[in-house]
Protein backbone atom coordinates (compact mmCIF):
# COMPACT_ATOMS: atom_id res chain seq x y z
CA UNK A 1 0.00 0.00 0.00
CA UNK A 2 2.82 2.30 0.94
CA UNK A 3 4.48 1.64 -2.36
CA UNK A 4 1.27 2.42 -4.20
CA UNK A 5 0.90 5.76 -2.48
CA UNK A 6 4.48 6.61 -3.29
CA UNK A 7 3.89 5.94 -6.95
CA UNK A 8 0.83 8.15 -6.98
CA UNK A 9 2.69 10.97 -5.32
CA UNK A 10 5.54 10.72 -7.74
CA UNK A 11 3.31 11.86 -10.53
CA UNK A 12 1.47 14.54 -8.65
CA UNK A 13 4.23 16.71 -7.39
CA UNK A 14 7.82 17.57 -7.77
CA UNK A 15 10.33 18.32 -10.43
CA UNK A 16 10.31 16.98 -13.97
CA UNK A 17 12.71 14.13 -13.59
CA UNK A 18 12.84 10.93 -15.60
CA UNK A 19 14.54 8.29 -13.49
CA UNK A 20 17.22 6.06 -14.94
CA UNK A 21 15.14 3.08 -13.89
CA UNK A 22 12.22 4.35 -15.95
CA UNK A 23 14.38 4.64 -19.03
CA UNK A 24 15.85 1.17 -18.51
CA UNK A 25 12.39 -0.32 -18.04
CA UNK A 26 11.06 1.39 -21.15
CA UNK A 27 14.02 0.20 -23.20
CA UNK A 28 13.67 -3.36 -21.93
CA UNK A 29 9.97 -3.23 -22.63
CA UNK A 30 10.54 -2.18 -26.24
CA UNK A 31 13.20 -4.83 -26.76
CA UNK A 32 10.86 -7.46 -25.31
CA UNK A 33 7.90 -6.18 -27.32
CA UNK A 34 10.01 -6.17 -30.49
CA UNK A 35 11.01 -9.78 -29.94
CA UNK A 36 7.44 -10.85 -29.21
CA UNK A 37 6.21 -9.11 -32.35
CA UNK A 38 8.93 -10.71 -34.46
CA UNK A 39 8.00 -14.14 -33.17
CA UNK A 40 4.26 -13.53 -33.54
CA UNK A 41 4.55 -12.30 -37.12
CA UNK A 42 6.84 -15.21 -37.95
CA UNK A 43 4.51 -17.77 -36.41
CA UNK A 44 1.38 -16.32 -37.95
CA UNK A 45 2.25 -14.62 -41.23
CA UNK A 46 -0.71 -12.42 -42.05
CA UNK A 47 -2.08 -10.25 -44.78
CA UNK A 48 -3.20 -13.23 -46.85
CA UNK A 49 0.39 -13.87 -47.83
CA UNK A 50 1.65 -17.41 -47.77
CA UNK A 51 5.26 -17.95 -46.81
CA UNK A 52 7.21 -19.81 -49.50
CA UNK A 53 9.31 -22.69 -48.32
CA UNK A 54 12.76 -21.36 -49.12
CA UNK A 55 15.81 -23.59 -49.28
CA UNK A 56 18.41 -23.47 -46.54
CA UNK A 57 20.23 -20.14 -46.77
CA UNK A 58 23.65 -19.86 -48.24
CA UNK A 59 23.96 -16.19 -47.44
CA UNK A 60 23.15 -14.29 -44.29
CA UNK A 61 20.53 -12.13 -46.01
CA UNK A 62 18.47 -15.23 -46.81
CA UNK A 63 18.53 -16.40 -43.22
CA UNK A 64 15.54 -14.40 -41.99
CA UNK A 65 13.09 -15.46 -44.76
CA UNK A 66 14.26 -19.04 -44.31
CA UNK A 67 13.80 -18.83 -40.54
CA UNK A 68 10.33 -17.36 -40.96
CA UNK A 69 9.35 -20.10 -43.38
CA UNK A 70 10.57 -22.72 -40.92
CA UNK A 71 8.82 -21.08 -37.97
CA UNK A 72 5.45 -20.39 -39.58
CA UNK A 73 2.69 -22.37 -37.92
CA UNK A 74 0.40 -21.49 -40.78
CA UNK A 75 2.68 -21.12 -43.81
CA UNK A 76 -0.21 -20.67 -46.20
CA UNK A 77 -1.37 -17.59 -44.33
CA UNK A 78 -3.27 -17.22 -41.05
CA UNK A 79 -7.06 -17.09 -41.06
CA UNK A 80 -8.51 -13.60 -40.88
CA UNK A 81 -9.39 -13.76 -37.20
CA UNK A 82 -5.91 -14.97 -36.19
CA UNK A 83 -4.37 -12.30 -38.37
CA UNK A 84 -6.61 -9.66 -36.77
CA UNK A 85 -5.78 -10.93 -33.29
CA UNK A 86 -2.05 -10.71 -33.94
CA UNK A 87 -2.40 -7.17 -35.25
CA UNK A 88 -4.56 -6.11 -32.33
CA UNK A 89 -2.10 -7.59 -29.84
CA UNK A 90 0.69 -5.73 -31.63
CA UNK A 91 -1.26 -2.49 -31.28
CA UNK A 92 -1.89 -3.19 -27.60
CA UNK A 93 1.77 -3.96 -26.91
CA UNK A 94 2.94 -0.77 -28.56
CA UNK A 95 0.35 1.57 -27.07
CA UNK A 96 1.06 0.64 -23.44
CA UNK A 97 4.26 2.73 -23.22
CA UNK A 98 2.30 5.69 -24.62
CA UNK A 99 -0.30 5.24 -21.89
CA UNK A 100 2.50 5.03 -19.33
CA UNK A 101 4.00 8.28 -20.60
CA UNK A 102 0.61 9.95 -20.27
CA UNK A 103 0.40 8.96 -16.61
CA UNK A 104 4.00 9.96 -15.93
CA UNK A 105 3.72 13.39 -17.47
CA UNK A 106 0.42 14.43 -15.96
CA UNK A 107 -0.30 15.80 -12.52
CA UNK A 108 -3.26 14.50 -10.58
CA UNK A 109 -5.35 17.51 -11.56
CA UNK A 110 -4.56 17.15 -15.25
CA UNK A 111 -4.91 13.39 -15.27
CA UNK A 112 -7.89 11.87 -17.04
CA UNK A 113 -8.48 8.19 -16.41
CA UNK A 114 -10.95 7.78 -19.27
CA UNK A 115 -8.33 9.08 -21.68
CA UNK A 116 -5.93 6.33 -20.61
CA UNK A 117 -8.54 3.69 -21.30
CA UNK A 118 -9.38 5.33 -24.62
CA UNK A 119 -5.74 5.46 -25.66
CA UNK A 120 -5.27 1.77 -24.81
CA UNK A 121 -8.45 0.64 -26.57
CA UNK A 122 -8.22 2.78 -29.71
CA UNK A 123 -5.51 0.82 -31.58
CA UNK A 124 -7.49 -2.39 -31.12
CA UNK A 125 -10.68 -0.83 -32.44
CA UNK A 126 -8.97 0.95 -35.32
CA UNK A 127 -7.12 -2.25 -36.26
CA UNK A 128 -10.40 -4.18 -36.27
CA UNK A 129 -12.01 -1.55 -38.49
CA UNK A 130 -9.12 -1.67 -40.95
CA UNK A 131 -9.17 -5.47 -41.01
CA UNK A 132 -12.87 -5.36 -41.86
CA UNK A 133 -12.67 -2.52 -44.37
CA UNK A 134 -9.46 -3.68 -46.07
CA UNK A 135 -9.63 -2.65 -49.73
CA UNK A 136 -13.40 -2.38 -49.94
CA UNK A 137 -14.46 1.08 -51.08
CA UNK A 138 -18.09 0.26 -50.28
CA UNK A 139 -17.23 -0.66 -46.70
CA UNK A 140 -15.13 2.47 -46.34
CA UNK A 141 -18.08 4.62 -47.41
CA UNK A 142 -20.33 2.73 -45.01
CA UNK A 143 -17.88 3.39 -42.21
CA UNK A 144 -17.79 7.08 -43.07
CA UNK A 145 -21.59 7.12 -42.97
CA UNK A 146 -21.67 5.44 -39.57
CA UNK A 147 -19.05 7.81 -38.16
CA UNK A 148 -20.98 10.80 -39.49
CA UNK A 149 -24.17 9.52 -37.85
CA UNK A 150 -22.63 9.21 -34.42
CA UNK A 151 -21.80 12.38 -32.59
CA UNK A 152 -18.53 12.40 -30.74
CA UNK A 153 -18.42 15.27 -28.38
CA UNK A 154 -15.90 15.23 -25.65
CA UNK A 155 -13.99 18.09 -24.14
CA UNK A 156 -10.42 17.07 -23.51
CA UNK A 157 -8.78 18.40 -20.36
CA UNK A 158 -6.06 19.96 -22.45
CA UNK A 159 -5.10 20.16 -26.07
CA UNK A 160 -2.05 17.98 -25.52
CA UNK A 161 -4.40 15.06 -24.79
CA UNK A 162 -5.52 15.12 -28.43
CA UNK A 163 -1.99 14.12 -29.44
CA UNK A 164 -2.38 10.91 -27.46
CA UNK A 165 -5.66 10.17 -29.20
CA UNK A 166 -4.13 10.79 -32.63
CA UNK A 167 -1.03 8.80 -31.69
CA UNK A 168 -3.20 5.91 -30.65
CA UNK A 169 -5.25 6.08 -33.86
CA UNK A 170 -2.05 6.25 -35.92
CA UNK A 171 -0.77 3.17 -34.13
CA UNK A 172 -4.01 1.34 -34.88
CA UNK A 173 -3.75 2.30 -38.54
CA UNK A 174 -0.19 1.03 -38.75
CA UNK A 175 -0.92 -2.31 -37.10
CA UNK A 176 -4.15 -2.60 -39.11
CA UNK A 177 -2.19 -2.65 -42.37
CA UNK A 178 0.58 -4.94 -41.06
CA UNK A 179 3.03 -2.06 -40.84
CA UNK A 180 4.37 -3.24 -37.48
CA UNK A 181 7.69 -1.52 -38.12
CA UNK A 182 5.92 1.80 -38.62
CA UNK A 183 3.88 1.21 -35.48
CA UNK A 184 7.02 0.45 -33.49
CA UNK A 185 8.75 3.57 -34.82
CA UNK A 186 5.73 5.70 -34.01
CA UNK A 187 5.48 4.32 -30.49
CA UNK A 188 9.17 4.76 -29.68
CA UNK A 189 9.38 8.23 -31.21
CA UNK A 190 6.18 9.32 -29.49
CA UNK A 191 7.43 8.17 -26.10
CA UNK A 192 10.89 9.70 -26.51
CA UNK A 193 9.58 13.02 -27.79
CA UNK A 194 6.81 13.32 -25.24
CA UNK A 195 9.14 12.56 -22.33
CA UNK A 196 11.74 14.97 -23.69
CA UNK A 197 9.25 17.80 -24.15
CA UNK A 198 7.87 17.19 -20.68
CA UNK A 199 11.34 17.03 -19.15
CA UNK A 200 12.43 20.27 -20.79
CA UNK A 201 9.08 21.91 -20.07
CA UNK A 202 9.38 23.39 -23.52
CA UNK A 203 7.72 26.74 -23.98
CA UNK A 204 6.77 27.21 -20.31
CA UNK A 205 8.93 30.29 -19.92
CA UNK A 206 7.39 32.26 -22.70
CA UNK A 207 8.82 35.60 -21.73
CA UNK A 208 12.28 34.23 -21.14
CA UNK A 209 12.28 32.35 -24.44
CA UNK A 210 10.89 35.38 -26.24
CA UNK A 211 13.46 37.68 -24.73
CA UNK A 212 16.32 35.37 -25.57
CA UNK A 213 15.30 34.29 -29.01
CA UNK A 214 13.23 37.05 -30.48
CA UNK A 215 14.24 40.57 -31.24
CA UNK A 216 11.48 42.98 -30.29
CA UNK A 217 9.73 44.66 -33.16
CA UNK A 218 9.11 48.39 -33.34
CA UNK A 219 5.64 47.79 -31.92
CA UNK A 220 7.11 45.92 -28.98
CA UNK A 221 9.46 48.78 -28.19
CA UNK A 222 6.56 51.21 -28.33
CA UNK A 223 4.54 49.02 -25.98
CA UNK A 224 7.47 48.76 -23.59
CA UNK A 225 7.83 52.54 -23.51
CA UNK A 226 4.20 53.04 -22.50
CA UNK A 227 3.54 52.91 -18.74
CA UNK A 228 0.96 50.19 -18.36
CA UNK A 229 0.67 49.91 -14.60
CA UNK A 230 1.17 51.93 -11.46
CA UNK A 231 4.58 52.51 -9.97
CA UNK A 232 4.76 52.45 -6.22
CA UNK A 233 1.10 53.37 -6.16
CA UNK A 234 -0.93 53.11 -3.03
CA UNK A 235 -4.09 54.81 -4.20
CA UNK A 236 -7.20 52.69 -4.43
CA UNK A 237 -7.33 52.85 -8.21
CA UNK A 238 -4.28 50.62 -8.30
CA UNK A 239 -6.56 47.77 -7.32
CA UNK A 240 -8.23 47.97 -10.67
CA UNK A 241 -5.13 48.26 -12.78
CA UNK A 242 -3.64 45.25 -14.39
CA UNK A 243 -0.35 44.13 -12.91
CA UNK A 244 3.01 44.61 -14.53
CA UNK A 245 3.39 42.59 -17.68
CA UNK A 246 5.17 39.30 -17.25
CA UNK A 247 8.78 38.98 -18.24
CA UNK A 248 9.94 42.23 -16.61
CA UNK A 249 11.26 40.58 -13.48
CA UNK A 250 7.95 40.88 -11.69
CA UNK A 251 6.62 37.95 -9.72
CA UNK A 252 3.12 37.11 -8.61
CA UNK A 253 2.96 36.98 -4.84
CA UNK A 254 0.17 35.35 -2.92
CA UNK A 255 0.18 36.70 0.61
CA UNK A 256 -1.94 34.86 3.18
CA UNK A 257 -3.06 37.26 5.87
CA UNK A 258 -5.38 37.53 8.79
CA UNK A 259 -7.38 40.77 9.07
CA UNK A 260 -6.64 42.06 5.59
CA UNK A 261 -7.48 45.66 6.51
CA UNK A 262 -4.67 45.73 9.02
CA UNK A 263 -2.33 43.57 6.98
CA UNK A 264 -2.55 45.45 3.71
CA UNK A 265 -0.90 48.71 4.88
CA UNK A 266 1.93 46.74 6.48
CA UNK A 267 2.46 44.71 3.32
CA UNK A 268 2.34 47.74 1.09
CA UNK A 269 4.80 49.63 3.27
CA UNK A 270 7.32 46.86 2.63
CA UNK A 271 6.54 46.76 -1.07
CA UNK A 272 6.86 50.52 -1.32
CA UNK A 273 10.36 50.31 0.11
CA UNK A 274 11.66 47.02 -1.30
CA UNK A 275 9.92 46.64 -4.65
CA UNK A 276 10.71 48.62 -7.70
CA UNK A 277 7.18 48.25 -9.00
CA UNK A 278 4.16 46.59 -7.57
CA UNK A 279 0.42 46.45 -7.86
CA UNK A 280 -2.40 44.71 -6.07
CA UNK A 281 -4.16 42.36 -8.44
CA UNK A 282 -6.68 40.56 -6.26
CA UNK A 283 -8.03 40.32 -2.75
CA UNK A 284 -9.77 37.07 -1.92
CA UNK A 285 -11.48 36.26 1.37
CA UNK A 286 -11.15 32.65 2.48
CA UNK A 287 -12.80 30.78 5.34
CA UNK A 288 -12.16 31.56 8.98
CA UNK A 289 -10.91 35.14 8.57
CA UNK A 290 -8.09 34.21 6.20
CA UNK A 291 -7.55 36.47 3.19
CA UNK A 292 -5.23 36.19 0.24
CA UNK A 293 -3.72 39.37 -1.16
CA UNK A 294 -2.30 38.87 -4.61
CA UNK A 295 0.33 41.28 -5.84
CA UNK A 296 2.56 41.50 -8.84
CA UNK A 297 5.83 42.96 -7.71
CA UNK A 298 9.32 43.43 -8.96
CA UNK A 299 11.72 43.19 -6.01
CA UNK A 300 14.64 45.56 -5.88
CA UNK A 301 17.85 43.86 -6.95
CA UNK A 302 19.58 44.40 -3.64
CA UNK A 303 16.68 42.75 -1.83
CA UNK A 304 15.77 39.90 -4.17
CA UNK A 305 12.69 37.74 -3.96
CA UNK A 306 13.89 35.87 -0.88
CA UNK A 307 14.66 39.10 0.94
CA UNK A 308 11.32 40.61 0.01
CA UNK A 309 9.51 37.53 1.26
CA UNK A 310 11.42 37.54 4.56
CA UNK A 311 10.71 41.21 5.13
CA UNK A 312 7.03 40.78 4.36
CA UNK A 313 6.88 37.97 6.90
CA UNK A 314 8.84 39.85 9.55
CA UNK A 315 7.27 43.25 9.19
CA UNK A 316 3.82 41.91 8.50
CA UNK A 317 3.71 40.08 11.84
CA UNK A 318 1.24 39.15 13.25
CA UNK A 319 -1.08 39.53 10.28
CA UNK A 320 0.99 37.99 7.50
CA UNK A 321 0.99 34.21 7.75
CA UNK A 322 2.69 33.17 4.51
CA UNK A 323 4.14 34.67 1.36
CA UNK A 324 4.05 32.33 -1.58
CA UNK A 325 5.12 32.88 -5.13
CA UNK A 326 2.08 32.09 -7.24
CA UNK A 327 2.52 29.30 -9.76
CA UNK A 328 3.73 30.41 -13.15
CA UNK A 329 0.73 28.79 -14.73
CA UNK A 330 -1.67 30.71 -12.51
CA UNK B 1 -9.68 11.83 11.06
CA UNK B 2 -6.18 10.50 11.76
CA UNK B 3 -4.25 12.29 14.48
CA UNK B 4 -0.54 12.40 15.04
CA UNK B 5 0.32 10.08 17.86
CA UNK B 6 2.32 10.71 19.97
CA UNK B 7 2.45 14.52 19.61
CA UNK B 8 5.76 16.26 19.02
CA UNK B 9 8.22 16.08 21.86
CA UNK B 10 11.85 16.90 22.60
CA UNK B 11 13.01 13.70 20.91
CA UNK B 12 11.71 14.92 17.54
CA UNK B 13 13.78 16.69 14.93
CA UNK B 14 12.37 20.18 14.61
CA UNK B 15 13.01 23.13 12.36
CA UNK B 16 11.53 26.50 13.17
CA UNK B 17 10.30 28.27 16.24
CA UNK B 18 8.33 26.59 19.02
CA UNK B 19 6.03 29.63 18.89
CA UNK B 20 5.21 29.04 15.24
CA UNK B 21 1.56 29.38 14.31
CA UNK B 22 1.36 26.07 12.50
CA UNK B 23 3.21 22.78 12.67
CA UNK B 24 3.91 20.43 9.81
CA UNK B 25 5.15 16.93 10.49
CA UNK B 26 6.50 14.75 7.71
CA UNK B 27 6.85 11.02 7.94
CA UNK B 28 9.39 10.25 5.28
CA UNK B 29 11.62 7.62 3.78
CA UNK B 30 14.98 8.72 2.39
CA UNK B 31 14.80 6.22 -0.46
CA UNK B 32 11.20 6.88 -1.44
CA UNK B 33 11.00 8.74 -4.79
CA UNK B 34 7.79 10.47 -3.77
CA UNK B 35 9.48 11.81 -0.63
CA UNK B 36 12.35 12.96 -2.82
CA UNK B 37 9.92 14.84 -4.99
CA UNK B 38 8.13 16.27 -1.96
CA UNK B 39 11.44 17.51 -0.51
CA UNK B 40 11.82 20.63 -2.70
CA UNK B 41 8.11 21.34 -2.36
CA UNK B 42 8.35 21.28 1.44
CA UNK B 43 11.48 23.43 1.31
CA UNK B 44 9.54 26.07 -0.63
CA UNK B 45 6.63 25.78 1.78
CA UNK B 46 8.99 26.39 4.71
CA UNK B 47 10.35 29.48 2.95
CA UNK B 48 6.81 30.75 2.37
CA UNK B 49 6.02 30.62 6.09
CA UNK B 50 9.34 31.58 7.63
CA UNK B 51 9.10 31.59 11.40
CA UNK B 52 5.36 30.98 11.24
CA UNK B 53 5.95 27.30 10.49
CA UNK B 54 7.53 24.62 12.62
CA UNK B 55 8.58 21.59 10.64
CA UNK B 56 9.31 18.16 12.06
CA UNK B 57 10.58 15.00 10.42
CA UNK B 58 9.91 11.46 11.54
CA UNK B 59 11.18 8.30 9.92
CA UNK B 60 8.88 5.97 8.05
CA UNK B 61 11.25 3.68 6.13
CA UNK B 62 9.41 1.32 3.81
CA UNK B 63 11.95 -1.42 4.39
CA UNK B 64 10.44 -3.98 2.03
CA UNK B 65 10.45 -1.83 -1.09
CA UNK B 66 13.42 0.36 -0.17
CA UNK B 67 16.40 -1.70 0.99
CA UNK B 68 18.53 1.31 1.99
CA UNK B 69 15.79 3.26 3.73
CA UNK B 70 16.39 1.91 7.23
CA UNK B 71 20.14 2.38 7.24
CA UNK B 72 19.71 5.87 5.74
CA UNK B 73 17.34 6.74 8.56
CA UNK B 74 19.87 5.41 11.06
CA UNK B 75 22.55 7.52 9.37
CA UNK B 76 20.37 10.59 9.86
CA UNK B 77 20.03 9.70 13.53
CA UNK B 78 23.77 9.17 13.82
CA UNK B 79 24.21 12.64 12.34
CA UNK B 80 21.63 13.97 14.80
CA UNK B 81 23.80 12.63 17.63
CA UNK B 82 26.48 14.99 16.37
CA UNK B 83 24.00 17.86 15.98
CA UNK B 84 23.73 17.58 12.21
CA UNK B 85 20.41 15.93 11.54
CA UNK B 86 19.13 18.56 9.10
CA UNK B 87 22.28 18.77 6.94
CA UNK B 88 22.20 14.97 6.67
CA UNK B 89 18.44 14.99 6.02
CA UNK B 90 18.90 17.47 3.17
CA UNK B 91 21.87 15.63 1.74
CA UNK B 92 20.12 12.26 1.77
CA UNK B 93 17.11 13.64 -0.06
CA UNK B 94 19.37 15.37 -2.55
CA UNK B 95 21.30 12.13 -3.21
CA UNK B 96 18.58 9.51 -3.08
CA UNK B 97 20.40 7.35 -5.60
CA UNK B 98 23.44 7.04 -3.31
CA UNK B 99 22.39 5.48 -0.04
CA UNK B 100 24.63 2.43 0.32
CA UNK B 101 27.13 2.21 3.18
CA UNK B 102 29.99 3.76 1.25
CA UNK B 103 27.80 6.65 0.05
CA UNK B 104 26.53 7.27 3.57
CA UNK B 105 30.10 7.57 4.82
CA UNK B 106 30.77 9.99 1.99
CA UNK B 107 27.76 12.08 2.99
CA UNK B 108 28.91 12.03 6.62
CA UNK B 109 32.36 13.27 5.57
CA UNK B 110 30.84 15.96 3.40
CA UNK B 111 28.77 17.44 6.21
CA UNK B 112 31.69 17.24 8.63
CA UNK B 113 30.75 14.41 10.94
CA UNK B 114 33.20 12.50 13.09
CA UNK B 115 33.52 9.43 10.87
CA UNK B 116 34.64 6.97 13.55
CA UNK B 117 31.67 7.81 15.70
CA UNK B 118 29.33 7.74 12.71
CA UNK B 119 30.51 4.39 11.37
CA UNK B 120 30.52 2.73 14.76
CA UNK B 121 26.95 3.94 15.36
CA UNK B 122 25.86 2.44 12.06
CA UNK B 123 27.74 -0.81 12.60
CA UNK B 124 26.25 -1.36 16.04
CA UNK B 125 22.75 -0.34 14.87
CA UNK B 126 22.41 1.98 17.85
CA UNK B 127 19.62 3.99 16.29
CA UNK B 128 17.52 1.24 14.77
CA UNK B 129 15.18 1.20 17.75
CA UNK B 130 14.75 4.98 17.52
CA UNK B 131 13.83 4.73 13.84
CA UNK B 132 11.43 1.87 14.48
CA UNK B 133 9.74 3.95 17.19
CA UNK B 134 9.03 6.59 14.57
CA UNK B 135 7.77 3.92 12.20
CA UNK B 136 5.43 2.54 14.87
CA UNK B 137 4.17 6.03 15.69
CA UNK B 138 3.40 6.59 12.00
CA UNK B 139 1.44 3.37 11.84
CA UNK B 140 -0.38 4.29 15.06
CA UNK B 141 -1.23 7.65 13.48
CA UNK B 142 -2.99 5.92 10.60
CA UNK B 143 -0.28 6.36 8.03
CA UNK B 144 -0.21 3.97 5.08
CA UNK B 145 2.53 5.38 2.91
CA UNK B 146 5.05 8.09 2.39
CA UNK B 147 5.32 10.98 2.48
CA UNK B 148 2.79 11.34 5.31
CA UNK B 149 2.04 14.87 6.36
CA UNK B 150 0.33 16.08 9.49
CA UNK B 151 -0.77 19.69 9.86
CA UNK B 152 -1.26 20.63 13.49
CA UNK B 153 -1.53 16.91 14.33
CA UNK B 154 -4.16 16.19 11.67
CA UNK B 155 -3.31 13.96 8.72
CA UNK B 156 -3.28 15.99 5.52
CA UNK B 157 -4.92 14.13 2.67
CA UNK B 158 -5.06 16.87 0.06
CA UNK B 159 -2.91 17.46 -2.99
CA UNK B 160 0.76 17.85 -2.13
CA UNK B 161 1.75 20.62 -4.47
CA UNK B 162 3.16 23.80 -3.01
CA UNK B 163 0.12 26.01 -3.53
CA UNK B 164 -2.30 23.52 -1.95
CA UNK B 165 -0.01 22.89 1.00
CA UNK B 166 0.56 26.59 1.66
CA UNK B 167 -3.19 27.23 1.51
CA UNK B 168 -3.93 24.33 3.88
CA UNK B 169 -1.24 25.40 6.34
CA UNK B 170 -2.42 29.04 6.29
CA UNK B 171 -5.97 27.88 6.94
CA UNK B 172 -4.75 25.72 9.80
CA UNK B 173 -2.76 28.63 11.24
CA UNK B 174 -5.86 30.80 11.36
CA UNK B 175 -8.04 28.04 12.78
CA UNK B 176 -5.51 27.25 15.48
CA UNK B 177 -5.66 30.86 16.61
CA UNK B 178 -9.45 30.84 16.68
CA UNK B 179 -9.48 27.64 18.76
Amino acid sequence: MGKKMSTVEAVTTGPRVIGRQTLVRLTLYYVGAGLILLVLTALFPGGGVSVPQTPAPTELTDAIPWLRSRMAVLPSGAPLWVDALVQMLSGLLLVLPIAFVYVRTRTRQRYDQSLIQTVVMLPIVVTAILVVVRDSLALAFSLAGIVAAVRFRNTLKESGDAVYIFGSIGLGFATGIHAIGVAMTLSVLFVVLELTLWRLDLGAEFEQTFTRLCLPSRGDWAALARPSYGTKGTDRTDRERPGPPRGDGAVALRIYVEHSDAAQPAVEAVLKRDAKRWSLTKVAAEDGGLSVLEYRARPRKRVGLGGLRDRLLQEGTPHVIAVDEADRSA
Amino acid sequence: MSLLSPPLADRDHLRGSADARVTLVEYGDFECPACGEAYPVLREVRKAFGENLRFAFRHFPLVISHPHALVAAEAAEAAAAQGKFWPMHDRLFEHQDALDDRALTRHARKIGLDLDQFESALASRVYEARVREDLASGQASGLLGTPGLFINRVLYTGVRDRASLVAALAQAAVKAKVL
